[in-house]
């Protein structure tokens, strides 16, 4: 089994191509682009007063309490300007037109909190970590309600989670964006690493070889893509650390979000890592040439070397803008949710790849 | 049964292209069999069916008394196979690359390694096992992709032309090789377009042309074939391809002719030994007006059988 893991990690450490463009190139373009655009654009200062009009429809007291407890405690944050409104129609024209953040309804019971968002994506994402705080513990203050009424009183509405990275004292700035969309960029490049192992193979030859070896073929297969995986801990690893020692890069608040990254990171590119396999199991051409005009295009509509390029329709939907999204949900609002359905969802896609590459090479014949 | 290895019937067609029509050989243990034929002829597709590279459409094929279809697993532990194309890991170096190809036969530890540096040293490369095979000649980029198919030693080692595109010294290197191989207990199946190497090392030749089976024997049994031929070497002065297309055609419909090859400046025509057919052939020339700088008479070879035997050269 170790054979051909430790064949693969050979082969990739001794590939001086290899090592350029998939560890010294990004580290590279973290330095440079979080540098050059570091000055122009300082994370914390582009997201700018967060406005905020809400009103209050319950007539539940816990409700009115939570949620009078809660605005009490985000007023005091400097930064977010709340005011009650009394025609909330006015409120949601002013967010459409970008005057104000957002504009909040809390009613009814159990209660409802609806959010008439503004169009900058910045300013929505922080209203929507603001209630996210406000909705998980307004839900454990019920629990409590319900369970023991008389352990309220002395509940206190946490902060939300919006404010971890003040509290931590992290100053944001634009090399923590590239820290991140390099590693997912690095991410995607690993199709190329995955198609190579097969293609590679082709090229050489040497699948005739594997081929007659008296094995099992998906087996021989999985060894093959288990030996992507030390090279993608690597890699990632290896980005990681020197963003943040060199380059003074932040990823997560702590020590917990920024394993977690890291595991995120890692489904991600093996999930890559799988799907590049399948590719290079059934095209003829150099992977390089095939994907990587791909991948740039993707890099590029998705933000990943540019957080000011947002085309309508497009941009959010490229893979690589959705896992950028989760692991800046993790490293900026210390929020799981979206990161938890990216993994499973690549751990899904990955077993899928891995079933067709599997089947493939099985019925792979001799390659002349 | 007694051969090491029976092809019955072999049929392999790729879409609609028959690579292999019913091709029957055996071989027997401890013996370098050959397979002569032209690019095209059949060779590399009959070995790729062989040694469980792709699957054969009709017939049956056995190997040390095990059936390719039931016992593939058992036959793939019998085989070594030395492919035409060199087939390494750039990046790995001589050790590393058979170390690697001899652990898919289950070798480990201290006999993996061993096994792996007796066959370098096998192939003459035991003082360059550290190289990388970028760093390596086109000989000892061969030796090397010997070496990586018979480390796990192998009952029986395929050699799809082995020699293709290395200097004298290594050739001769790689077929005293062979020969050894055959001596230690081994028995291989060569394959080659080139004549005189099928002629020095292979006990048994099968000739393939088309897919199909021309003539099998020793090399003694085959030139008997064609006792009866012999062939004239002219040497003239062809000034161009409508002549040598005219001469061709003119040549090749006397009687007695049984073939005619032109290279160069030098026609070579194969015909039945009778009373004066070499006069006949100097009187026909000679209506070409061209001259007769050189002429020789061989007796019949590979080479004469053939083409006797195709109607057309080797290469």
């Amino acid at each position: 089994m170790f054979n051909i893991i430790i064949k693969e990690s050979k082969e990739f450490l001794r590939e001086k191509t290899y090592l350029f463009f998939f560890i010294l190139f990004p580290i590279l373009l973290v330095f440079l682009l979080g540098n050059l655009l570091n000055e122009s654009d300082i994370a914390e200062s582009t997201i700018g007063t967060v406005r905020i009009d809400y009103q209050i429809n319950t007539e539940d007291a816990y409700q009115t309490a939570a949620i009078g407890s809660f605005l009490d405690t985000l007023k005091k944050e400097k930064g977010i300007v709340l005011k009650e409104t009394k025609d909330l129609e006015q409120s949601k024209r002013s967010a459409g037109e970008d005057k104000i953040a957002a504009a909040v309804s809390f009613s009814g019971y159990p209660l409802q909190i609806q959010v008439f968002e503004g169009t900058d994506r910045v300013k929505n994402r922080t209203v929507e970590a603001i209630l996210r705080g406000f909705i998980q513990n307004n839900r454990a203050a019920t629990a409590v309600m319900k369970s023991a009424p008389d352990q309220l009183t002395g509940l206190k509405v946490e902060k939300a989670d919006y404010a971890v990275q003040n509290k931590l004292k992290i100053h944001r700035s634009m090399i923590d964006y590239y820290a991140i969309s390099m590693v997912v960029m690095i991410a995607f490049f690993s199709t190329i690493v995955g198609a190579n192992a097969f293609m590679g193979e082709r090229q050489n030859k040497t699948i005739n070889r594997l081929i007659i070896a008296p094995q099992n073929r998906v087996s021989m297969f999985l060894q093959k893509i288990c030996g992507m995986v030390p090279q993608s801990l690597l890699q990632i690893g290896i980005i990681m650390v020197v963003s943040v020692v060199v380059f003074h890069a932040n990823y997560g608040a702590n020590w917990e979000s920024n394993l977690y990254l890291f595991l995120l990171f890692f489904v991600i590119t093996f999930c890559m890592v799988s799907i590049g396999a399948v590719v290079g199991l059934v095209i003829k051409m150099n992977p390089f040439i095939v994907l990587m005009p791909v991948i740039w295009i993707m890099m590029f509509c998705g933000g990943s070397y540019s957080k000011e390029i947002d085309i309508k329709g497009i941009s959010d939907k490229m893979p690589n803008y959705l896992f950028q999204k989760a692991a800046f949900d993790v490293a900026i609002f210390g929020n799981y949710n979206f990161a938890n359905r990216i993994i499973l969802a690549c751990v899904l896609i990955t077993i899928a790849a891995l079933m067709v590459g599997a089947f493939l090479f099985y019925r792979k014949e001799e390659e002349r | 049964m007694s051969s090491y290895v029976e092809v019955r019937n072999l049929t392999k067609k790729y879409g609609e292209l028959i690579a292999v029509d019913n091709l029957n050989f055996e071989v027997e243990k401890n013996e370098i069999f050959g397979l002569l034929g032209p690019n095209g002829a059949g060779k590399s597709t009959t070995l790729s069916v062989l040694t469980t590279l792709s699957d054969l459409n009709k017939g049956d094929i056995e190997v040390c008394g095990y059936d390719i279809r039931k016992d593939k697993m058992k036959i793939k532990q019998l085989i070594g196979m030395v492919p035409q194309d060199i087939a390494v890991y750039e990046q790995l170096s001589a050790l590393e690359n058979v170390r690697f190809f001899a652990s898919l036969y289950g070798l480990k530890g201290k006999r993996l390694t061993s096994a792996a540096k007796e066959a370098l040293e096998f192939v003459g490369l035991a003082d360059r096992q550290s190289m990388k095979p970028k760093q390596m000649s086109g000989g000892m980029r061969r030796r090397l992709n010997i070496a990586c198919g018979i480390a796990h030693d192998p009952g029986l080692i395929v050699m799809d032309e082995p020699t293709v595109g290395v200097d004298a010294q290594s050739r001769e290197h790689i077929l005293n090789s062979i020969c050894t191989l055959r001596d230690r207990g081994a028995t291989v199946i060569y394959t080659s377009h080139y004549m005189n190497e099928v002629e020095e090392i292979c006990d048994r030749i099968a000739i393939i042309d088309k897919g199909q089976m021309i003539a099998c024997g020793t090399k003694a049994e085959l030139v008997s074939l064609v006792t009866d031929v012999q062939s004239i070497y002219i040497e003239t002065k062809l000034s161009s391809d409508t002549l040598e297309l005219e001469i061709r055609k003119k040549l090749k419909v006397m009687p007695n002719v049984k073939a005619v090859a032109i290279e160069g400046n030098i026609i070579r025509i194969d015909l039945l030994i009778e009373q004066n057919s070499i006069t006949r052939i100097i009187e026909q020339f000679m209506t070409f007006g061209l001259p007769i700088m050189n002429i020789k008479s061989e007796v019949p070879n590979l080479d004469t059988m053939f083409l006797t035997l195709t109607g057309h050269e080797l290469r």
